[in-house]
């Protein structure tokens, strides 16, 4: 379709084979940086991991590692996250994003040494950044935790990787901009003006009393919302249907889907701080604009919907669709509670329990980083041109990671709701209250076991396609079977 | 705190102009036209619509033989 040979004859295999080596080319130019970018970001799960059991425990054991400074929960918590966060989340987003730019732009990656020297930079900012919050140098604002020096490197380093995604869309060859993209340049646009906007604002030059706080939320929410839910959604709106074989059930709706998203997501910070000291109609509006969420929420899940009706049979075939879909439905079930819980009813029970840390779990676990893991399986064998060598191991991480993760939060949601409850109630001790909590926490540390045992056999799956073991056999989508290599 | 003001005033002002620039782009260019056939544009002729690309590793040559 896209090259000169395929117009003379649209369905013959001669334009078949120029299509896969078009593709195929294009794969191997992604590889260096893609695969960079996916391995820092697994070991960067595997390390966040181990600070998630860490903090998990001490709720329960709290003299567990407690008299060793470094490892006390305040600091093991936000290293946790930031770990999480910028270490495993951004880094797979950023590798997924530059496949699919690659892949919609319908040219060669080039400029790849921009991109190896971003990641270069990135995982040191990440790695200072971590290390600083273990030793105490905490900026000690939720999401942004990291000092200066380690935020100013990941700032460099985010500017390359936004310079490179406009001289690629630049040198693109003509033709429809997908929705994929349009997400992806969502992302790449907005995350920049969040980081740069909040550390200029809370570190450089501090804003005073409880603007403090409305910007942070601003922040905190808006990188949810801005950067790692329009990745996802990027690699949704391109996975489900190229693995199915079908175009999207309606390419308006997600059009739709895209603006309305641009258009209501940054208002939603202030549901945060429902009942605080700040402006009325502040909260107000964020609770009409969290509501107003529902639009681009529906008209998604309506279209993933359609678009695998019929289809749920591959499933059970293909494991990048089976966590994609996975992650696409806890995006529609994530959204729905977050809009909910920004009523000030409902949030009026659920503010400060652990029904919030379920929420933040279904969103950040299983809607993005299923999505992610869904994406990886997908991309990785192409660009190493390797089958994953064992079906068992990703059968493993599917029913640990889902099983895992639908534990934590059923149990956070259901320990959340009774600690909401008893806390309105001023006759139950607030140590009575505390205890309660304790069974769920077992749980979500027994959760957190789950989600750290696929990680491993993620990883392990990972090693081993880099190193090719196992039987050759042909990639799914390489080549077709008529191809004849020249 | 005024030099804070102008200078977020004045990212507030370039990145509003640079969405509604996109938005400008998109319709200008045709973005919102044809929408079909940008929903069939991630597929090829080698790849075409009706073919699913993926599976388990242990069904590969299983389902190559049925495609």
């Amino acid at each position: 379709m896209t090259s000169p040979s395929s117009s003379s004859s649209p369905k013959g295999p001669k334009a078949a084979l120029a299509d896969a080596l078009d593709r195929a080319a294009i794969d191997a130019s992604c590889r260096l940086p893609v695969l960079l970018f996916f391995g820092s970001a697994i070991a960067w799960l595997l390390v966040g991991s181990v600070f998630a059991l860490l903090a998990a425990i001490k709720l329960t054991t709290p003299e567990f590692l407690a008299d060793h400074a470094w490892l006390t929960f305040g600091r093991v918590r936000p290293a946790h996250l930031n770990a999480v966060a910028y270490g495993w989340s951004s880094t797979a987003a950023i590798g997924v994003a530059i496949w699919l730019m690659a892949r919609l732009c319908r040219v060669p990656l080039r400029h790849a040494r921009i991109l190896v020297a971003a990641a270069v930079l990135w995982n040191l900012g990440v790695a200072i950044g971590v290390t600083a919050i273990l030793a105490g140098a905490s900026n000690a604002i939720e999401w942004l935790e990291f000092p200066t020096y380690a935020a100013f490197i990941l700032f460099v380093s985010y500017a390359f990787i936004a310079v490179w995604a406009v001289l690629m869309f630049r040198e693109r060859r003509p033709g429809h901009v997908y929705v994929s993209q349009w997400y992806i340049f969502g992302a790449f646009f907005w995350f920049p003006w969040l980081y740069s906007v909040v550390n200029s604002m809370l570190v450089f030059w501090p804003v005073q009393g409880s603007v403090q706080a409305i910007i942070n939320w601003w922040f905190g929410h808006n990188v949810l919302g801005l950067w790692f839910t329009p990745i996802a959604l990027a690699s949704t709106y391109y996975m489900i249907p190229k693995i199915l074989g079908k175009p999207i059930h309606s390419y308006y709706l997600s059009i739709l889907g895209f603006w309305s998203l641009a258009l209501f997501y940054s208002w939603n910070g202030g549901h945060h701080l429902l009942g605080g000291p700040i402006p009325a109609w502040l909260q107000s509006a964020s609770i009409v604009a969290s509501v107003m969420m529902l639009i681009p929420v529906i008209t998604t899940a309506i279209n993933f919907h359609m678009t695998m009706r019929g289809s749920f049979a591959l499933l059970r075939t293909s494991p990048a669709l089976r966590f994609t879909v996975f992650g696409a439905m806890c995006y529609t079930v994530v959204s729905a509670q977050g809009s909910s819980m920004a009523l000030r009813s409902l949030n009026k029970l659920t503010h400060f329990t652990h029904y919030t840390i379920g929420h933040a779990h279904l969103g950040m676990y299983a809607f993005f980083t299923m999505t992610m893991f869904g994406a990886m399986y997908y991309i990785t064998p192409r660009l190493v041109r390797w089958e994953w060598p064992s079906a068992f191991l990703i059968k493993a991480h599917f029913w640990l990671a889902s099983t895992g993760i639908l534990l934590m939060v059923v149990s956070l949601t259901l320990g959340g709701l009774i600690q909401g409850i008893e806390l309105e109630n001023p006759k139950v001790p607030f140590l009575t209250i505390v205890a309660h909590t304790i069974p769920w926490l077992h749980a979500r540390s027994w959760s957190g076991a789950l989600l750290t045992t696929g990680h491993l056999a993620f990883a392990l799956s990972f090693v081993l396609i880099l190193l090719r073991t196992g039987k050759q056999r042909e990639g799914p989508t390489l080549f077709t079977k008529e191809r004849s290599f020249p | 705190m005024t030099f804070t003001l102008v200078a977020l005033f004045i990212v507030v002002v370039a990145f509003t102009a640079i969405a509604i620039g996109a938005f400008g782009w998109a319709a200008k260019t045709g973005q919102f036209h044809g929408l079909e056939a940008g929903a069939r544009s991630i597929f090829d002729t080698d790849e075409p619509i009706g073919r699913p690309t993926d599976h388990f590793p242990e069904r590969g040559r299983k389902s190559k033989a049925s495609v």
